[in-house]
C-alpha cells in the first residue's frame, strides 16, 4: 500500500513532475508514493526525475492509459 | 495547466530569428536522453540542456550551468508546458526568458518554402521541414503545379499552391521514405492530382500510384516543363532522380549536398552500394558540372547556404565528396555499405509500412513515430550526430 496517493490524470507536464515532488515532501524517506497520470510522457520524465532526486521507481504500470508508478522516497 | 502570462515565441519567430544570423541561446528542458538524440539546431544557436525537474526539484545548483552573459533565452520542451514552467522561474531570476509555443512537436512540424528558381516558365520552391531536415518541392508553371516528395502536412502545399493560383496536378515521390510519413496518397486523394511513385519500392504494398517508371517526363503547365525521371537507385533499388528542364537535379535520397543516401535500410547494404556506383558513375557522370542538385535531405544546418536553400551544383558535389570520385568498385562499396553500422532512421520499418500502404495511423501516432531526426544520408554516421 501506498502512503500517499496523487492524482494528475488530465494533467500535462510539467504538472505530474510538480505535484509528485509536493507529495513527496510530506513523506518520510522509505513511505511510498503512487502517482496515477494520463500525460504520456510522464512515463519517461518520473523515472528521470526520480533518478535525480534519489528517489526509487518501484513499479510502472499501464491500466486503460492510465500509468500508476509506485515511488520509494529516498 | 493554469494560464500563465509567459511570453511565447513562435516556431516562425525562432525560424526566422535563427535565419537572421543572430546569436540565439536556447535552454532545453527536456530529458537527456530525449536532447542527446534530437535538437534545434543553427549556425549560430547555442544550446544547454537542463531537465525541467531539476527546476521543480528547486535544485539551486542549476543556475550555475547557465551563462551569466546570457539575457535572452528561449525555453525549450517537448510540448511547450514545461518550458513555460521553467521561463517563469528564468524571468523571477531577471533573465528574458521565453517560451516556445508547442515546443518540439510544433518545431517537428514547422516549414519553411523558399524560392529557388524563377522565370517565365518555372517557380520552383524547395520547403524545408527544419526539425527534421527533410526538404520537398513545389514547381508551379501556368497554373499547374507538380509535389515533389511532399510531407504528411498537406496544408503547407496547399495553401502555398493556392497562394500561387495554381492547382496540384501531379505529385511524386522520389522513393518510399523510410524517415517520414509522406503525404503523397493524402494530397492525391484531396487534390484529385495523380501520385507517382517507383513501383520496385512499393513491392506487395497497397498504396495506389501511378508507376513513376512508366514516364519518361512530366509535363505540367502549358509551356512545357520536362521533368525527366532518372532511375537512381543504391538508397533503394526504386530511388528515382527528377531533372527538371535539365537545370536543377532533385535528387531524392541518392545524392546529397554532403554526400550519398545510405543503402543499408533494405537490409542489404552491399547489394545496394554496388546500384548505387552505378548509378554515381553512370547515369550522373553523363550529367553536368552545372546541374543544381536539390536533394530530399540534409544532414548539417552547415548545409543551408546564405540564400536559405539545401543545394549546390554537381560539380562542387563531386569536389568536396571523395566518395563521388571513389572510383574503385570495391573501395566505394565497402565506405558506403560501412554506414549500415551507423543509427537508423527511428521507427524506419513502420513509416515504410505506413507509406506502402501496409498500414494506417492516427494523426497523434504519425506524429509519435515522425519525432526524432532524419538519419538517410551516409555521412549521417559522423559520431557527432
Amino acid at each position: 500500500m501506498a502512503d500517499l496517493v496523487i492524482d494528475a490524470r488530465g494533467l500535462s507536464c510539467p504538472m505530474p513532475i510538480v505535484k509528485a515532488k509536493k507529495g513527496i515532501d510530506s513523506l518520510q524517506k522509505g513511505q511510498k508514493l503512487e502517482l496515477i497520470a494520463t500525460d504520456k510522457g510522464s512515463v519517461n520524465d518520473v523515472q528521470a526525475w526520480a533518478k535525480q532526486a534519489g528517489h526509487e521507481v518501484l513499479s510502472v504500470e499501464e491500466k486503460n492509459g492510465e500509468y500508476h508508478f509506485r515511488i520509494k522516497k529516498g | 495547466m493554469a494560464v500563465s502570462n509567459i511570453p511565447v515565441i513562435t516556431t516562425k519567430e525562432l525560424h526566422e530569428k535563427i535565419a537572421s544570423g543572430k546569436p540565439i541561446f536556447i535552454l532545453d528542458v527536456r530529458n537527456e536522453d530525449e536532447y542527446a538524440n534530437w535538437k534545434i539546431e543553427g549556425k549560430h544557436v547555442a544550446s544547454i540542456n537542463v531537465p525541467y525537474f531539476a527546476f521543480v526539484e528547486e535544485d539551486e545548483s542549476i543556475w550555475e550551468s547557465i551563462p551569466n552573459d546570457v539575457k535572452d533565452i528561449v525555453v525549450v520542451c517537448a510540448k511547450g508546458g514545461a518550458s513555460e514552467f521553467v521561463a517563469e522561474q528564468l524571468r523571477k531570476r531577471g533573465y528574458n526568458a521565453v517560451s516556445l509555443e508547442g515546443g518540439m512537436l510544433a518545431w517537428s512540424q514547422f516549414y519553411q518554402p523558399e524560392l529557388v528558381a524563377f522565370d517565365e516558365n518555372l517557380k520552383l520552391y524547395q520547403v524545408n521541414r527544419l526539425a527534421k531536415g527533410c526538404l520537398s518541392y513545389v514547381l508551379i508553371s501556368e497554373g499547374e503545379a507538380l509535389i515533389v516528395d511532399p510531407s504528411r502536412h498537406i496544408d503547407v502545399y496547399l495553401e502555398l499552391v493556392q497562394k500561387e493560383g495554381a492547382v496540384i496536378r501531379h505529385i511524386a515521390d522520389t522513393h518510399v521514405h523510410a524517415d517520414h510519413i509522406s503525404g503523397g496518397p493524402e494530397l492525391a486523394k484531396r487534390t484529385g492530382a495523380t501520385y507517382y511513385l517507383p513501383s520496385s519500392d512499393v513491392q506487395d504494398g497497397t498504396v495506389s500510384f501511378e508507376p513513376l517508371e512508366n514516364h519518361s517526363q512530366i509535363r505540367m503547365g502549358k509551356v512545357i516543363v520536362e521533368v525527366l525521371a532518372i532511375p537512381t537507385p543504391g538508397h533503394t533499388p526504386g530511388s528515382t532522380s527528377l531533372l527538371v528542364n535539365k537545370k536543377h537535379l532533385l535528387s531524392g535520397d541518392t545524392i546529397f549536398v554532403g554526400g550519398l543516401g545510405r543503402p543499408d535500410l533494405g537490409g542489404k547494404a552491399k547489394e545496394w552500394a554496388q546500384m548505387l556506383y552505378d548509378t554515381v558513375f553512370t547515369t550522373i557522370a553523363n550529367l553536368s558540372d552545372d546541374v543544381y542538385v536539390l536533394p530530399a535531405h540534409y544532414a548539417d544546418v552547415q548545409e543551408i547556404n546564405e540564400r536559405g536553400i539545401v543545394g549546390a551544383p554537381l560539380g562542387d558535389i563531386r569536389r568536396s565528396n571523395e566518395i563521388m570520385r571513389t572510383q574503385d568498385r570495391e573501395a566505394f562499396t565497402e565506405t558506403v555499405a560501412a554506414s549500415a553500422q551507423s543509427e537508423k532512421p527511428p521507427n524506419f520499418e513502420t513509416i515504410v509500412d505506413i507509406n506502402r500502404g501496409l498500414k494506417e495511423v492516427t494523426a497523434d501516432e504519425a506524429n509519435e513515430l515522425e519525432l526524432g531526426p532524419n538519419r538517410c544520408a551516409v555521412h549521417h554516421s559522423t559520431p557527432n550526430v
